[in-house]
């Protein structure tokens, strides 16, 4: 048998602080044990109250219709399906890495999955609320699911990319959920045997399925997370490439360029990476996880940060250079008039898009800044700025001036319930996330424990032995022969 | 002790079979000059020079692709690919001799006074075609020659410079703080390399050598898609060193689990190859845009129908179905057949990008495909040179980077 837990010093530990295995568990525990501080209790009262503001501005949109909007004739879309795009592609930072960074094998993944993948289905739900509100006559969303009906041959369009869109989010939300849920099932258990309350044992005894831990548990557990990150995989690309084709599929210009998939499916991940930056900066410092979601942690993800959003930024260079390149009067004038030229009416909208999510994310060239915890908030929660304004740049630049000079549209701005709808899916996201962090270990506990013997910070320190030995005793002694 | 051997030496068979290939290539040459390259109608002169690009310009973005994958793997901190990092090293050092033949291809037909390749060249025809001459500013020959000139040095010093880090440690071995100088020294460099490498492969180079074949045609996808397929035939390529490296008893650091990962990743990329592939196609489709369907009317409804979908099935359906197992993953022959089907479906794929423009008959716009038994002889000179220069550079260095400060994990790699 190999030497299964080694890796080379020049890798830091991933668990500081030389814990073991008891340790952890006290240590991540201990927030959801303790009762809620005085800042929970703030944070928790702040998200709510955005929440039910959202709640009274969909009140106001379904009772009085759509035109509480700003929406006019050619801006059919506006801040909904932007915000849509917006928290749809935040989503997708959690299933990279859960599903992608398991594939891969990346031990880094375990300090920031459970977090990242909750975000997820939170984004997710925030996501779905703008095209089902949007529908105005929100009583007939059933109308988008495709079963045999008595409205007579009334069938939804199977060739819409919104149709698509239906499915492709409704699956994706329900694996992210699975695949979640089925990795909370052991610390589950975990917080039903330490709880001392009747009502918590009860709670978390239904809440986790009776694990036991058995060896065939775990089996079947690994096997079952092997399986729903291979289907999580595709299903991240699926999610944002049939988001893109919502846009790409038409002859609008500024909407329709085949880079479009893949370009957004790397956006999304550079925008939910920042997302996930903003919330574990602030969660491992509240709940003094710092030991686990180390400095290291924090510069991987920034490095996933540079390069999406280096991708993202030759995708827009490209875009640019394609509009001129095509000899087409109209591509020119959605890029060159429309966007880039800082003195059209949108023109400003362009120039954040660009600085928040291409020129100042290089900063991250540097050690330095990449492990500067200051410039690491302000930046995420730049890039998300940055990420909003793609989506808002992409939808109403391409639409509000088109081809006929007499359509082009006044000035587009949101009324107070476009902006309060917004404002109430961060209350949304924001609830869920407060009780998540207070009823749920925010971090994998069974997951730390499986890299602690390779990448803990005492079991490091051991390895140091073995780094000396020659590769050649190294290989007498540590690797299996019978290859 | 595990005796190691680290002294790669050629076998007689290899020379004899990598020396007979480079005679194929050359004697097809030779007769696709006689019957095309020397006849005095431009069309049957370019049918030539293409075939010489179309190869050339694939074999060599396939080779550079191995550069990438170290680069990759270098930025990403891998650990389990460096105990046949040297043939990554040995596939990459074929550029420099690609480069110089990519570049003689290039430059002959950019300054010839035949255009059917390039249209763009014909400076008479571009002041009378209103798209070429708004595009003249990029498609000229002056910019073409400069930016080329200056992609394949970068590629090469770049390249160059990364290998002889590899090198250098090869009889110095490593302290704590040694190794983690080492390793950042390595991801600076790489990180220079990709970033180099997106400017030029990523975007620029397909637009100038392969995009404006079709000159009044765009995309925005087209270089990433190029991209794509040339590196999931360099994942091919590095498999199929590797295989047979390990057949001959070398790379005893190496077993069956790297050779899983390596095709896990001819897996994924080709279905990566395919997503990009399916985006680009079915979106123009979709918006049916006729600026936009020029491209795919002669591939999809005309004579290159056939090759147009071959490639999908050879590129998409067969690696997906073939290579979905773990045990065909790990199966020296399956993974041999499957690299050598990949490299050549990618092949065809580069043809069927290069050849429609210039066989298209300029009085009735219907393109035609030829005979392609002479390209597919150059493509195994071609292939001759590359098992030739790699083989050299294999004998030249040890075969394990010995000193690696990864090394030692990618020995207990397991999948």
């Amino acid at each position: 048998m190999s030497l299964l837990r080694y890796e080379s010093q020049v890798r830091p530990p991933l668990v500081e602080g030389h814990k073991d295995y008891h340790q952890i568990t006290e240590d991540i525990c201990r927030p959801v044990e303790a009762a809620p501080s005085l800042l929970w209790w703030i944070g928790f009262g702040i998200s709510v109250i955005l929440l039910l503001f959202g709640v009274f501005s969909v009140y106001m949109e379904v009772t009085y219709g759509v035109g509480q909007w700003n929406l006019n004739k050619t801006i059919g879309w506006g801040w909904d399906i932007t915000n849509f795009v917006w928290w749809v592609g935040i989503g997708h930072a959690g299933t990279l890495i859960s599903a992608i960074l398991l594939l891969f094998r990346q031990g880094w993944r375990t300090g920031v999955n459970r977090a990242a993948e909750a975000m997820t289905i939170f984004a997710v739900m925030c996501a779905g609320q703008f095209p089902i509100w949007h529908m105005g006559r929100v009583w007939m969303a059933f109308f988008v699911m495709p079963y045999p009906n008595t409205r007579g041959p009334l069938w939804v369009n199977f060739n819409s990319p919104l149709l698509w869109d239906v499915f492709a989010i409704s699956t994706y939300f329900t694996v992210s959920l699975l695949f979640w849920y089925s990795g909370l099932l052991p610390d589950l258990a975990t917080l039903r045997d330490r709880a001392r309350k009747k009502w918590r044992k009860h709670m978390y005894g239904v809440l986790s399925f009776g694990w036991t831990g058995s060896t065939k548990h775990w089996q079947r557990h690994e096997s079952l997370s092997l399986v729903l990150a291979g289907l999580a995989t595709p299903l991240v690309l699926s999610v944002h490439t049939i988001v893109s084709f919502d846009f790409a599929t038409s002859v609008v210009p500024g909407w329709h360029t085949t880079i479009f998939p893949p370009y957004f499916v790397a956006g999304a991940i550079f925008s939910g990476f920042a997302m996930v930056q903003t919330l574990l900066l602030v969660t491992r410092k509240v709940l003094n996880l710092q030991e686990y979601i180390t400095i290291e942690h924090i510069e991987v993800m920034n490095k996933v940060i540079i390069l999406t959003g280096s991708i993202v930024g030759i995708a827009y260079l490209t875009e640019l250079f394609m509009a001129w390149y095509s000899a087409v009067q109209y591509e020119e004038f959605a890029f060159f008039e429309n966007r880039a030229n800082i003195l059209s009416p949108y023109g400003w909208a362009y120039y954040i898009m660009m600085s928040c999510n291409v020129v100042f994310p290089q900063i991250f060239w540097f050690r330095k800044m990449r492990r500067n915890l200051y410039v690491t908030f302000f930046l995420s929660i730049l890039v998300n700025i940055g990420m909003w304004f793609e989506r808002f740049v992409i939808i109403v630049t391409s639409v509000y001036r088109d081809y006929l000079p007499s359509a082009w549209s006044t000035y587009y701005t949101p009324t107070i319930w476009e902006v309060g709808f917004f404002l109430g899916t961060f209350g949304l996201f924001f609830t869920c996330y407060f009780l998540f962090s207070k009823f749920f270990p925010v971090i994998a506990i069974a997951e730390i424990k499986h890299i602690l013997k390779k990448n803990g910070e005492s079991y490091k320190e051991n390895m140091d032995e073995i780094e000396k030995v020659s590769v050649e005793e190294f290989a007498d002694h540590h690797v299996d022969k019978h290859h | 002790m595990m005796a190691i051997r680290e002294q790669f030496s050629k076998t007689k068979n290899f020379n004899l079979i990598s020396l007979g290939l480079m005679g194929v290539g050359l004697l097809s040459i030779i007769i696709l000059f006689i019957t095309h390259g020397a006849s005095g109608d431009h069309r049957m002169q370019a049918r030539f020079w293409a075939s010489l690009l179309q190869n050339s310009v694939y074999f060599l973005l396939v080779t550079n692709a191995a550069m990438f994958f170290i680069a990759a793997t270098t930025l990403a901190w891998g650990g389990w690919q460096v105990s046949f990092r040297r043939v990554s090293e040995a596939i990459s050092s074929c550029v420099p001799v690609l480069s110089i033949t990519t570049g003689i291809i290039l430059l002959a037909i950019v300054l010839s006074d035949n255009h059917t390749i390039y249209h763009w060249t014909d400076t008479e025809h571009v002041k009378h075609d209103k798209i070429l001459l708004h595009k003249a500013g990029f498609l000229n020959k002056g910019f073409f020659i400069v930016w080329t000139i200056i992609t394949l040095v970068g590629w090469n010093l770049l390249g160059a410079k990364l290998r002889q880090l590899s090198r250098k440690i090869d009889d110095r071995p490593l302290d704590n703080a040694g190794a983690k100088k080492y390793i950042w020294d390595n991801t600076v460099w790489a990180a220079i390399f990709i970033v180099f490498f997106s400017l030029t492969v990523m975007s620029s180079i397909p637009w100038l050598w392969l995009m404006s074949i079709d000159a009044h045609w765009y995309s925005t996808m087209y270089s990433w898609y190029t991209f794509a397929s040339s590196f999931v035939a360099g994942i091919a390529l590095i498999t199929i060193f590797v295989i047979y490296l390990k057949n001959l008893g070398y790379l005893e650091f190496t077993n069956e689990e790297h050779l899983h990962d390596l095709g896990k990743f001819m897996f994924a990329f080709s279905v990566f190859w395919t997503y990009l592939w399916f985006s680009q196609f079915m979106l123009i489709w979709y918006a049916n845009i006729p600026e936009e369907t020029t491209y795919f009317e002669p591939r999809v409804e005309g004579a290159w129908n056939g090759i147009f979908w071959l490639t999908v099935i050879i590129n998409f359906l067969a690696p997906l179905l073939i290579l979905m197992s773990r045990g065909a993953k790990r199966n020296y022959g399956t993974l041999t057949f499957m690299c050598i089907l990949i490299l050549f479906g990618h092949w065809m794929d580069f043809y069927q990008m290069v050849f429609p423009g210039p066989m298209k008959d300029p009085e009735t716009s219907v393109s035609h495909v030829p005979m392609m038994l002479a390209d597919l002889g150059i493509g195994l000179g071609f292939v001759g040179l590359i098992m030739f220069f790699t083989a050299r550079a294999l004998a030249n260095a040890p075969l394990i980077a010995k000193n690696h400060p990864f090394l030692k994990e990618s020995l207990i790699h397991h999948t």
